[in-house]
């Protein structure tokens, strides 16, 4: 079971099963510690920050590729539909799930729908090179 | 229109662009399934129709077979046969049979 861990030197959060060895932000060897929600939710400082626009959509889809076997989909005018489609699913239900999924109601068994999900497991990325939706394609 | 529990659904989300692409298709098959015997394909949106997305989710088990393992859309299920198709590569012959079965 997942839980939260937090750094005691620079207060970094860590959701996990276990602790990690060396903090990624850091760099503290055994650093963390276990702690509950209430706490976690009172270091995580909100910046303001949000994933809020296309643009910034795109920005994070194309860093997530950036060096893997697979680069996000050349069809700019496709990809800005479902970045919209997942913007929408965030206004109307809380997550960025993918456009081209449905949520079963079950939260945890939906959580395996917010983009980018894990398509290395799908079928169809095997057979055919894209994840379900089509916003992530093999490289050449 | 079919009684419920003899429909030709087609679930559909406004935002998936592969719903898009396949919607002209549906279109066609279900003018000629209509002109054929009156049974039209009818349309369910389902992210923005919680009724529609619980129906969707009732047929969750053939569904979920015929897309690889969890629900999605495009997807079409046919309430006589309990038989469904599911994503981009849905063909117009491929839906013609899923109707006519």
């Amino acid at each position: 079971m997942k839980k939260l861990w937090r750094c005691n030197v620079c207060n970094d959060i860590h959701y996990g099963v276990k602790a990690p060895t060396v903090c990624p932000t850091c760099g503290a060897k055994m650093a963390f510690t276990l702690i509950d929600y209430p706490e976690s939710m009172k270091v995580i400082i909100d910046d303001g920050e949000r994933l809020d626009e296309v643009d910034k959509l795109l920005e994070v889809w194309n860093k997530f590729a950036e060096g893997k076997p697979f680069k996000v989909n050349p069809d700019e005018v496709f990809v800005r539909t479902l970045a919209k489609g997942e913007l929408e699913n965030q206004k109307n239900h809380g997550l960025k799930y993918c456009p081209c999924r449905i949520t079963t109601g079950d939260r945890v068994e939906d959580l395996a729908l917010i983009c980018p999900c894990n398509f290395f497991i799908q079928p169809v990325y095997k057979e055919s090179g894209e994840c379900w939706c089509g916003l992530f394609v093999k490289r050449d | 229109m079919s009684e419920a529990g003899d429909r030709l659904i087609f679930f559909w989300g406004r935002e998936c662009p592969h719903c898009a692409k396949l919607h002209p298709i549906v279109t066609e098959v279900s003018e000629e399934l209509a002109k054929e015997d009156g049974r039209g394909i009818e349309e369910m949106e389902v992210w923005h129709s919680e009724e529609n997305a619980k129906l969707m989710r009732s047929y969750g088990q053939v569904l979920k077979k015929a897309c690889g393992g969890s629900l999605g859309v495009p997807a079409l299920y046919n309430e006589r046969t309990k038989k469904a198709l599911c994503g981009m590569r849905t063909t117009k012959e491929q839906i013609l049979e899923w109707a006519r079965e």
